[in-house]
This record gives structure tokens, sequence and C-alpha cells, in this order.
């Protein structure tokens, strides 16, 4: 679904945020991206996203190699990814059913198909009676409920998520990534960019670790009992990197050539 | 959506960004509508001046007065040549005898009581009546110019061309235009530049909402298509509040020509056409500048 192939970005400053990234997230897979502060965290979803363009290396979604994408193409790329991000970036003028609606719009679809979606997704993400609120009387768990919704409310193939949780307590942030992990299990390759370790070791999902821009330790997904503690099922996720040996280096070449 | 619910989603979404900032929305609509105004009220006194030169233009002549000994063949030849020249309309050929009729009829009697026939002036006169197509102060010039040329003919006297108080029309109607061209533009500029600077700062107050427009797969058209509805109503709102302005004052200035100067003034003061350049040019001045605005200030 993601293929990154040696894939540098380099500032005009001359900071380089990643260096020789190689890496491959396959269809269906819930994949934690961590590191400290700086590491290339951000960069590489906003690679993904084309808001940056890489310097070196090739990116594949979906088998598409996006490097060479025009500017005109790349709305319809990103139309493949849902976002959420650490502060929700949610529009202040408009209300919950409004922001929720967004997705929708740009894809122009009826009016009534739109209302009908919103609502479904509101009732699955359990703030239909948040419906007419507005983003500065929500609380944040409601808030980052609503920008969940708001990026699966066009069904995306992948859902990136940047320090989805950086502004909420430990129970909310549990509260999230279940969540996250109940639309992984639906089908959605979920990327959730976070350093909160205890999340990680929790959900034991495989993770991928950056460094000073390197991708430094693939470790596969843990076997299910993580995801059984945090009340998900078995079958969850990640089951194409399960069989994967434990604390595989990052270093190695992706399967398929791009 | 279909074009139609398209075209209402974005022009929906123009309004409510006008709703949000009503007042810098006022000042812009009422900028272009000052401008247009202005140059409204331009584009009649021109009009109007043109038509009042048309109208004396029309009733210009030229009397080419001829030596007393000159035979018919002479004024004939004379006539024939004058006849052939581009603006003239007509030429009628007074003999001295009628000429000396006419200027009885324009003196007082009283005055010619006793009066020997010989006192009274008579001579051989070819009177010209021009085109009244002299649109321009060169045509003007042109004629006079030719006026000049027919005194040097054999057997013409003198030549009187009553063109003066038209050349003074057609240096004031230059002057005129040249201000108005002028003012026109840079009112138009300003109306321009504060267009510019509302959608500029629609751009700036939505920041938020274009980023994430755009993170979610929307279209350059998609987010750009909203302020250029925004700054096209400004300038079609800015048109008819002029077009108001404009109607009301000419209203005005009809009344007080006929009633004040007792001119009859046919069929209009208002130019041909001026409502329709109004409603197209609003909003057209708002869509450039919206466009502008966009290009300098919206990276997306």
């Amino acid at each position: 679904m993601i293929q990154l192939y040696n894939v540098h970005k380099r500032y005009e400053n001359g900071v380089v945020a990643l260096h020789d990234v190689t890496l491959r997230v396959r269809e269906g897979e819930m994949v934690f991206l961590t590191g400290p502060s700086g590491a290339g965290k951000s960069t590489l979803i906003r690679l993904l996203l084309c808001t940056e363009r890489g310097s070196e290396g090739q990116i594949l979604i979906g088998g598409r190699n996006i490097h060479a994408l025009r500017d005109d193409s790349v709305p319809f790329l990103r139309r493949n990814f849902g976002v959420v991000f650490q502060d929700f970036r949610l529009i202040g003028r408009r209300n919950v059913r409004e922001n929720v609606a967004i997705g929708m719009e740009i894809l122009g679809l009826p009016r009534k198909d739109i209302e009908r979606r919103t609502e479904q997704l509101l009732e699955a993400l359990g703030i239909a009676h948040r419906g007419a609120a507005f983003p500065r009387d929500l609380s944040g768990g409601e808030a980052q409920r609503v920008a969940i919704a708001r990026a699966l409310v066009n069904e995306p193939a992948i859902l990136l998520c940047d320090e989805p949780t950086g502004n909420l307590d430990p129970t909310l942030s549990r509260e999230i990534i279940d969540l996250l992990s109940e639309v992984n299990r639906r089908g959605t390759t979920v990327l959730v960019a976070t350093h909160d370790a205890a999340l990680i070791e929790r959900y034991g999902c495989r993770t991928l670790t950056l460094e000073g821009g390197r991708l430094t330790l693939d470790r596969p997904r843990r076997d299910a009992v993580g995801l059984e503690a945090s009340g998900l099922g078995a079958s969850a996720v990640g089951t194409a990197s399960a069989a994967a040996p434990p604390g595989r280096e990052a270093t190695q070449e992706p399967a398929e050539a791009p | 959506m279909n074009p139609i619910t398209r075209a209402l989603y974005f022009a929906g979404a123009a309004l409510r960004m006008m709703r949000a900032s009503p007042w810098l929305n006022v000042v812009s609509v009422l900028t272009i509508a000052v401008s247009l105004s202005l140059c409204g009220l331009f584009a009649m006194a021109f009009f109007n001046a043109h038509a009042l030169i048309r109208d004396l233009g029309s009733s210009l002549t030229i009397q080419v007065y001829l030596a007393d000994e000159t035979t018919p063949e002479r004024a004939q030849a004379i006539e024939q040549r004058l006849r052939g020249h581009e603006g003239v309309r007509s030429v009628v050929a007074l003999t001295r005898e009628a000429d000396r009729e006419r200027n009885r009829k324009l003196l007082d009697p009283e005055l010619l009581e006793g009066l020997d026939e010989e006192a009274i002036p008579g001579q051989p006169v070819l009177e010209l009546e021009l085109d009244s197509a002299l649109a321009s102060r060169g045509d003007l010039e042109r004629m006079v110019e030719w006026a000049r040329q027919i005194e040097k003919v054999e057997s013409v006297e003198d030549v009187a061309f009553g063109a003066e108080r038209l050349r003074l029309l057609f240096a004031v109607l230059e002057i005129v235009q040249s201000v108005g061209v002028v003012l026109s533009l840079v009112l138009l500029a300003s109306a321009l530049f504060f267009v510019f600077s509302t959608v500029r700062l629609a751009i700036w107050s939505r920041r938020d909402e274009i980023e994430i427009l755009a993170l979610m797969g929307a279209t350059r058209r998609f987010i750009r298509s909203p302020f250029l509805i925004e700054g096209a109503l400004q300038g079609l709102l800015g048109a008819a509040v002029a077009i108001v302005a404009v109607g009301l004052l000419h209203l005005e200035l009809e009344g007080l020509v006929r009633d004040v100067y007792l001119l009859n003034v046919q069929p209009s003061l208002l130019p041909p056409g001026m409502v329709m350049w109004l409603l197209v040019g609003g909003p057209a001045l708002g869509l450039v500048a919206a466009g502008l605005s966009l290009g300098r200030h919206l990276r997306v």
C-alpha cells in the first residue's frame, strides 16, 4: 500500500530530515511510527501527502509512484488518505456536522447523501449528540473523534495520524487508539505517528522507529496478547507483517522493486 | 452535484465569507460604487458634450464671398470645386442681388427708409453647409485649414467660418476627457486595490480551512472559486449601487436642464448601454482583483 525506497529529504538550509528511508506498509496494516521529536515522523507524513516533495528516492502509494506526480494530480492522490492531527484542525466557523461533511462536499456528493453519511459516522463514533456544537465547545476527546470522523468520511484506503493523542490524557488516548484499531480492523491501513511509548507497548502493533531521519528499527506486530488486553479481537491488525521475525533491522529491502 | 448545484454551493460559500466580515465588504462595495459612479458621470458628461458638438457641427456654414466682378461661369466653377470636397453637405449660390435682398430683411426697415439701394451690402456668395460628422477637433482643424486655402482661390474675396466657439468646445471636451480618463483609472485602481485587500484578508482568515480543504483533496478550483465569486459579487453590488446613484443624479440633471435652462434634451442624458457596461464592468473588476489577490496570496 505504502512503499518508500531510499527516500531522502533535504531542506534548502541543509537540514536532512529523512535519510535513505526504505520501508513498506501493507494493505490493512496498522503501524506505529515513532521516534524522538525531530526524528522525521511528520516529514514522512508530509511526503506521503505531497505537501512536501522528497529530494531523492521513490514513494509508491497503491503502486503509483508519486515522486513525479504533477501538482494538479495531487488533490486526487490525497483523496486516498484520511488525515488526523494532534491539534485536531477543526474549522472553528463550522459546526461538527459541517466539519465532517467537508470531504464529501469536495467530492460533490448530493446533499442528502452527505447528511445521511455524516449522521451515520457521528453515530458510530458516539458524538451524534454533538452534531450542532462548534469546535470551541468540544472536549479534547470529542474534538479528536470529530477529526477522525472527518478523516473517515470518504472511506479512505489509508488513515494517516500525526500524534493523534498528543493533546489527550492517557484514558482518552487509549480510547482514540482503540477507535483507530477498530477502523483498521474494518480494512483501512492506519499509520500512526506517536512518541508515546506506553501506547506503543500497550497495543503491540508493528512499529517503525525513526532517529535523526534514519529508519533504525522495524519491529513487527507483537502477538495478539496486547490486543486482547485492550479489548480488541485477535484478528485485528497487521496480518501481513505478523510473520516477520521480531526486531528485524529496518535496512532490509522491501520484497518488491519500485 | 450537477454544475448548477455546484455553482450554488460556491455562491453560498462566498456569501458566508462576506457575512463573516460585513464591514470590510461594505467598504469594498462602496469603493467600487463610488468609482463606477464617477466613471459613469464622466461618460455622461463626455457623451453629452459630444452630442452638443454634433448639434453645433450640423449648423456650421462657411460663407465664401466672391469678388463683385466674378462672372457667373467663374462662380459656377468655384461652386463645383467646393461641392466635391469631403465634409461639404450642400452649396447654395447667391447672386449679389439675392445677398442684398437677404441683408435687407435682416436690417431694421426704419434704417432703410430713403436709403440708396446700392448702400445695402450685397456680394455674390457661396454658402457651404457642412456635414455633422465633425467628430473630433482634428476634423474641425482640417476644415478651418481648408477654409483658409479657399481664400487663396482666384475671385474669392473673403471666407467666413464661424467655428471659434466649436473650437473652444472641442478644447474643453479634450480637457474633460483627459481628466476623466485619468481620474477614472485612479478610481478603478483604488477599487481594484480594495477588493484585492478584502480577498487577501479573507484568504488570511481562512488559511486553516484552506489547508484542511487542500489536505482532504480539494482541487485548486474548489478552493479558489468562492473567493472569485466573493470578488464578483462585490463588483456586482458596487455596480448596482452605482447604477442607482447615476440614475438618480441623471433624473435630477435632466429635470434641471429641462426646467431651469429650458433646453430640450432628447432622448436622454444617459449614454446608451451604460447600465449594461456597469453591470458587466463591476463584476469583471471584482473578478480581476480577486484573481490577482489569489495569485499573490494563495499557496495551495
